[in-house]
C-alpha cells in the first residue's frame, strides 16, 4: 500500500514539468544602448548567433514556471546553471545563477569584466549556451538557449614555474683536459739533471769514503742484507705487491732485521769501545 | 780543536776559504761521507722542485713523493750526523752512534714505505 503511494507520488512529481516564461536575451553596447534583443523560443535557437564585442555586454532574463499553470506559477529551483560549451575545443564553463522565490533570474555578461566561468575562446569559436534547471518535485529542465560568439580570450598568463615543466637540456659533463707530458727534450734534460746529483754523490764519496773493512763480516753482513731486502721489498711493493702482503713480509723481515741489527750494532759497538 | 779565529779585515772570500780549509782539516771522513749524502739530497730536491716550478707538476703525487723523500731523508741524515758527531758527545750522552744508526735505519725504512706507497 505504502509502496503504491510512493509510486503515485513519484508519478505526480514526474508530471510537474518546468518551463520558462519570457526568456529574453539582449546585447548592449558600451553606452548601455541595446543592440539586439531576442525573445527566446524553447524549441529552437536563434539562427544567427549573438555576438558580444570587447566593450559590449549581454543580459539574459527568464522566469522558471510550472508548465501549464494558470495563473502562471513561478518556481524557485534548487539549482540553476548556464553552461557555455565550445564544441570546437571541447571547453566548457558553468555559471550558477540566483533565482528569486518567484522563479525570476537574470545573467549579465560584461565583456570588460568577463566571469571566470566563460571558457577560453578563439576567433572562430561559437559557444553553445544551455540553461540547466533542477528542482525537487519537478523534472530537470535543459534548454539550448542560443549560440554566442565572443572576442578571442587573452592567452593564459605564463606561470612563473613554467620553464621548470619542460625538458631541460641534457647535462653534459665536461672533464678536465688530460695532463700533457712535457716535450721529450725537456723531459730528457730534467731526467739528466735529476740524475746529476748521483754523479756528485759518487764523486764526493770516492773522495771521502771512510772505508768499511768489516762490511762483509758474518756479524754485520746479515744486517746490511736485511736492510737491502727491505728496500727490495718496497720496490716490489711499488711494482706488484698489495699493502697487506707488504705489511706481512715487512713484519717478518722486521723481526729478522731486529736480530741482525742487534748483533751487527753490538759487534760494532764492542769494536768501537775496544778500540778506545 | 776549536777553529782558528779569522782575521777581522779579511775579505769574505777569504773567510769562505778559511771555513772550507777548517772543514777539510777538522772534519772526519765519516762525517764528510754523511755531508756528501746531504749535498746529494739537497741538489736532488732542488732539481725536482725546479722541474715542478718550471715544467709541470704532473704527475703531482710522484713529485710530492720524490721531493718528500729527499726532504725526509735529509732530515734523518742530518739528525744522524749531529748524533754521531764527536763534537756533540755531551749533548747526546745516552745515544751511542750505533743507536743513532739504528734510528736512522728504522726512520728511513718507514719513510721509504710512505714514499713508495705514495709514488703511484
Amino acid at each position: 500500500m505504502l509502496f503504491s503511494l510512493l509510486l503515485l507520488t513519484a508519478a505526480t512529481a514526474q508530471a510537474s514539468v518546468l518551463t520558462l516564461n519570457a526568456p529574453r536575451v539582449t546585447t548592449y553596447n558600451a553606452n548601455g544602448e541595446g543592440i539586439r534583443t531576442e525573445l527566446l523560443k524553447l524549441t529552437e535557437k536563434p539562427r544567427v548567433p549573438l555576438a558580444v564585442g570587447p566593450t559590449e555586454s549581454l543580459k539574459v532574463t527568464f522566469q522558471v514556471v510550472e508548465e501549464g499553470s494558470d495563473p502562471i506559477k513561478g518556481v524557485q529551483p534548487l539549482q540553476t546553471f548556464l553552461r557555455f560549451y565550445d564544441p570546437e575545443t571541447d571547453e566548457e564553463g558553468i555559471q550558477p545563477l540566483r533565482t528569486t522565490p518567484a522563479g525570476k533570474s537574470k545573467f549579465e555578461l560584461n565583456m570588460a569584466k568577463p566571469p571566470m566561468s566563460i571558457p577560453p575562446t578563439t576567433n572562430s569559436s561559437v559557444l553553445q549556451v544551455t540553461l540547466i534547471v533542477g528542482a525537487p518535485n519537478h523534472s530537470p529542465l535543459k534548454i539550448d538557449l542560443f549560440d554566442l560568439t565572443l572576442p578571442e580570450s587573452h592567452p593564459p598568463t605564463q606561470h612563473p614555474d613554467e620553464a621548470s615543466f619542460h625538458l631541460l637540456p641534457t647535462i653534459e659533463h665536461t672533464f678536465r683536459a688530460p695532463q700533457k707530458l712535457p716535450p721529450r727534450p725537456i723531459s730528457a734534460l730534467f731526467a739528466g739533471l735529476t740524475l746529476a746529483p748521483w754523479a756528485i754523490l759518487i764523486g764526493l764519496w770516492s773522495q771521502v769514503f771512510p772505508g768499511a773493512p768489516h762490511l762483509f763480516s758474518p756479524s754485520i753482513f746479515p744486517f746490511t742484507a736485511t736492510l737491502g731486502a727491505f728496500e727490495v721489498l718496497l720496490v716490489w711493493y711499488w711494482v706488484e705487491l698489495k699493502l697487506g702482503q707488504v705489511l706481512l713480509y715487512g713484519g717478518i723481515l722486521g723481526v729478522a732485521t731486529l736480530f741482525t741489527g742487534k748483533t751487527a750494532l753490538a759487534s760494532i759497538g764492542a769494536r768501537r769501545v775496544g778500540r778506545k | 780543536m776549536p777553529p782558528k779565529p779569522a782575521p777581522t779585515a779579511a775579505a769574505p772570500s777569504s773567510a769562505v776559504q778559511t771555513l772550507w780549509k777548517a772543514y777539510n782539516e777538522q772534519t772526519s771522513d765519516r762525517l764528510k761521507f754523511i755531508d756528501a749524502f746531504l749535498v746529494f739530497l739537497m741538489f736532488s730536491g732542488i732539481v725536482q722542485f725546479a722541474y715542478c716550478v718550471l715544467v709541470t707538476t704532473f704527475p703531482y703525487n710522484a713529485f710530492l713523493s720524490g721531493f718528500g723523500s729527499t726532504v725526509g731523508q735529509f732530515v734523518l741524515s742530518a739528525s744522524l750526523r749531529s748524533q754521531v758527531n764527536p763534537e756533540n758527545k755531551n749533548e747526546f750522552k745516552e745515544v751511542s752512534p750505533e743507536r743513532a744508526f739504528a734510528d736512522f735505519a728504522l726512520g728511513s725504512i718507514v719513510l721509504h714505505f710512505f714514499v713508495f706507497n705514495f709514488l703511484g
